[in-house]
């Protein structure tokens, strides 16, 4: 499903000629249906590499397929194809403040001109899975942060993407909501689909019992292989 | 369809949030077309006045009482200038000055003599209308034997001439530094926009949404406010026809001979929205072709 191969990037910093090394010569391999948890402190490349994975930045050095397509060699107009591929959620659920829990769920297929009936009965699919149907009518501000992440979840999953990405999504919950984040994510890997989580608390990954990549300043330290 | 009423749904929303600056954009739209509209039917109308003068432009030869008119007038129908000639006798020279003076015709009763001369009116061939040509002519007729004065009428069509030109002139000037200014508040609109829904587009992109549904409420915004700007001016150029029309008829028909020309006809209005439609969807495109790299 996933493939780095030796994937370095720098971002360009006024401080320094060569650059900040975010990433460093980065190897792995994901498989289809696998659930995985990139661990690692703030500023080891977590995010970065979820950037490449949507193709919003570009490798330094190295290759990146994902679904077998090489993302270097993907033109600007293939990215929309590649990104509908792939659910992403962040941890601030970037949801729209002006719109409803339903409507910023449907936005997602509304942009692919999904029929108007198909929206409505796709987006209740999907707010069921996550627990807020009676909520669909209230705004981010009305909900709790917990809440708000499962919104997120909802439209990422509104769609059926083969690859779920999530960056830091537990990061502003307590236990008890990120508890139920994750397994959440456990029941939607159960449904075939690839999830990789990028998170900070390695106590949470652990608890998951899933393949863990941890990394830090850029390099991949520790590659459980599999299910732990 | 859906993507549609999604896309119309947006732009609506842009327009919403765009609030006071959509407003000025389209105020500024109407001022440069109203005046290029006002400039552009004034020019019309003194184009309109020059070529029904240049169609009556006559060129008349005032003859001596020497002079063999029947001669003269052979003379000059065979110019391939003239389109037509005429002769006026003495006689009938002074039955028009009888007709013009009226009720004071006792005036020539006490004439020993007619004092007016007999003369020949040309008119001109549709080729020969221009100042030079009319000029040359005027000189030939009056190299003739037996014409004493010759009086041509070519100058002050001229000068309508280049009134008509400085008015147009002005008119796309004025308009243009409006319009100009109309599609940089196009702009501003459009960029004020962007940066209001910037997590919304980038929302989009993350869910595969293609650049032409993140832009394209843009630029229908700019159009819209175009068009609806334009339909503005569209408005006042009616009003003032309305207002106007009939005020000017009688000064018109006085001083140039001329029925009010209509402001704007059913193409003109066409024309008017498409620019309006064009000069708003400029003024996004520099927005969104600035601001919004994917």
């Amino acid at each position: 499903m996933i493939e780095f191969e030796h994937v370095s990037k720098v971002y360009e910093s006024k401080g320094s000629a060569e650059g900040v090394r975010a990433l460093d010569d980065v190897t792995f391999v994901i498989q289809k249906g696998e659930f995985v948890c990139f661990v690692g402190p703030s500023g080891a490349g977590k995010s970065t590499l979820l950037h490449l994975l949507v193709r919003e930045e570009l490798p330094t050095e190295g290759q990146i397929r994902v679904g077998g397509k090489n993302l270097l060699r993907l033109r600007r107009r293939s990215i929309p194809r590649l990104r509908r591929l792939i659910g992403v959620i962040f941890q601030d659920g970037r949801l729209l403040p002006d719109r409803t829990v339903f409507h910023n769920v449907a936005l997602a297929l509304r942009v692919h001109g999904a029929a108007r009936a198909d929206v409505r009965w796709r987006t209740q699919h999907a707010l069921r899975a996550v627990g807020l149907v009676p909520k669909e009518g209230a705004y981010p501000w009305a909900l709790s942060g917990g809440e708000r992440q499962r919104v997120a979840i909802a439209r990422a999953l509104v769609r059926e993407p083969v690859l779920l990405l999530a960056d830091e999504p537990t990061g502003d919950l307590d236990d008890d909501s990120a508890g139920e984040i994750m397994e959440l994510f456990k029941v939607v890997n159960t449904r075939g689909t690839t999830v990789v989580v990028a998170t900070h608390e390695q106590g949470l990954a652990a608890r998951m019992r899933q393949r863990t990549i941890q990394l830090m300043a850029g390099r991949v330290v520790k590659d459980s292989g599999g299910p732990v | 369809m859906s993507r549609v009423s999604f896309l119309l749904g947006e732009t609506g929303l842009t327009i919403r949030q765009s609030g006071w600056i959509s407003v000025v954009a389209i105020l500024l739209t109407a001022l440069s077309f109203t005046t290029v509209g006002l400039f552009l039917w004034l020019a019309r109308m003194l184009g309109s006045a020059e070529a029904h003068w240049r169609g009556e432009m006559r060129i008349v030869a005032y003859l001596n009482d020497e002079a063999n008119a029947e001669s003269l007038l052979q003379t000059v129908r065979g110019w391939p200038e003239v389109r037509e000639a005429r002769l006026v006798t003495k006689a009938e020279a002074l039955e028009r000055l009888r007709g013009y003076l009226a009720d004071r015709r006792e005036l020539l009763g006490s004439l020993p003599s007619n004092p007016l001369p007999a003369s020949l009116e040309l008119g001109l061939a549709a080729d020969a209308v221009t100042p030079e040509e009319t000029q040359a002519l005027a000189g030939r007729v009056g190299r003739l034997r037996g014409v004493d004065e010759v009086q041509y009428t070519a100058e002050w069509v001229e000068r309508l001439d280049r009134w008509r030109r400085v008015l147009s002139a002005v008119g796309l000037g004025v308009g243009g530094f409006l319009a100009l200014a109309a599609v940089l508040t196009v702009t501003t609109s459009a960029t004020l926009a962007t940066h209001a829904r910037r997590r919304e587009m980038e929302v989009m992109r993350l869910v595969g949404s293609g650049e032409g549904l993140i832009r394209g409420p843009f630029l229908l915004q700019g159009m819209i406010q175009g068009i609806v700007g334009a339909l503005v001016a569209l408005g006042c150029l009616v009003v003032a026809e309305i207002v106007l029309a009939p005020r000017l008829a009688p000064l018109l028909a006085l001083t140039l001979g001329l029925e009010p020309v209509t402001f704007l006809s059913p193409r003109d209005g066409a024309v008017l929205l498409a620019g309006g439609a064009v000069l708003g969807g400029l003024g996004s495109l520099l927005a969104v072709g600035r601001g919004m790299r994917p």
